[in-house]
């Protein structure tokens, strides 16, 4: 095994950390838990990217897509936050080592990073673009820069579990 | 019943295609990860869906637009489940054959596209339906496809 720092080795033969790993079912709950609330959060969030780029409910606002969306994409992601650290706790040393599990870290903080870009500047001008069927190009990045990094976090953390490389 | 099928086990395990993906360590990954992605796309495409159904959102348009705008997103990641889980099965149909949650799965599959081409086709197409009954149907239908989520995850934990 690859040296790792010290905290990701107290993480992992922590009571915490050793309790979720060798749990018959808390292992596979936990997992589940973290699947089930990522089809919930990116499966609501991919319609309204598919909105941003002009591909589906085209005649809805995007303002009005967005409000009714975000509360269960929300809870998604606090779920998915949640198990994803516990599992993270109790697999420390294997996720450390692998190139997928940083390919996955390095995809989500671009997914935040785009997230906050479009909430906090790009929205700024949404009544000019609110009900375009296709917003102007800028919008379409953000909502396209969401599905690549959403693919990717989901990918990389499918492969993380393989231990291909 | 199980037994009845074990010719078709068999065959699956012995196909083609079944006998590539077993022999790659590869392909099984990458064909599993198309899977997710559908998947992610199928389920939260049927939650917006059945949220419209119990009146919890988009209350603006009506169900039929809503369904109208989500039909071929849900149809297109339905065909790519469906293809991408029949590839998983050959590869390790035997392994299938004696898992408990893959029957528990294919028991909630099946259900659930009955379920979803029948009665909630018929709902999903009205805008002036039963509104208690509307929410039954959506719970009903997120209740199915959940199983299906729970069963296919569990085939590689149990």
């Amino acid at each position: 095994m690859q040296e790792v720092p010290a905290i990701i080795h107290w993480l992992q033969v922590s009571d915490i950390g050793t309790g979720i790993r060798e749990s018959i079912w808390l292992f596979p709950i936990v997992e589940t838990t973290h699947v089930l609330a990522l089809s919930l959060s990116v499966g609501v969030l991919v319609w309204f990217d598919f909105r941003l780029l002009g591909l589906s409910m085209r005649h809805q606002p995007i303002s009005q897509v967005h409000k009714q969306i975000m509360p269960f994409a929300l809870i998604g992601f606090v779920l998915m936050f949640v198990t994803g650290i516990l599992l993270f706790w109790s697999e420390a040393e294997k996720c450390y080592v692998s190139g997928f599990f940083r390919l996955k870290v390095l995809a989500l903080v671009l997914a935040g990073v785009n997230a906050m870009i479009f909430e906090f500047t790009t929205k700024r001008s949404i009544e000019d673009w609110d009900k375009a069927p296709l917003p102007p190009r800028r919008v379409q990045i953000a909502g396209l820069m969401s599905l690549i990094t959403w693919t990717l976090v989901i990918g990389a953390g499918r492969a993380t579990a393989y231990n291909l490389f | 019943m199980m037994h009845a099928l074990l010719p078709f086990f068999q065959w699956a395990d012995q196909t083609w295609l079944g006998n590539v993906i077993r022999g790659s360590r590869l392909y099984f990954p990458v064909i599993e990860t198309f899977h997710l992605f559908a998947l992610t796309l199928l389920f939260g495409a049927v939650l917006i869906m059945n949220l419209r159904l119990c009146g919890l959102v988009m209350r603006s348009q009506p169900v039929t637009q809503v369904e109208r705008d989500l039909r071929p997103w849900t149809l297109w990641s339905l065909t790519v489940i469906l293809a991408s889980g029949f590839m998983l099965f050959l590869s390790e149909a035997m392994k299938c054959y004696a898992s408990e949650p893959f029957r528990f799965k294919m028991l909630f599959l099946f259900s659930a596209i009955a379920f979803h081409f029948t009665i909630y086709r018929y709902v999903v197409k009205r805008d002036q339906f039963n509104q208690l009954l509307s929410k039954l149907v959506a719970m009903i239908s997120v209740t199915l496809w959940l199983g299906v989520g729970l069963g296919g995850r569990a085939i590689g934990f149990l």
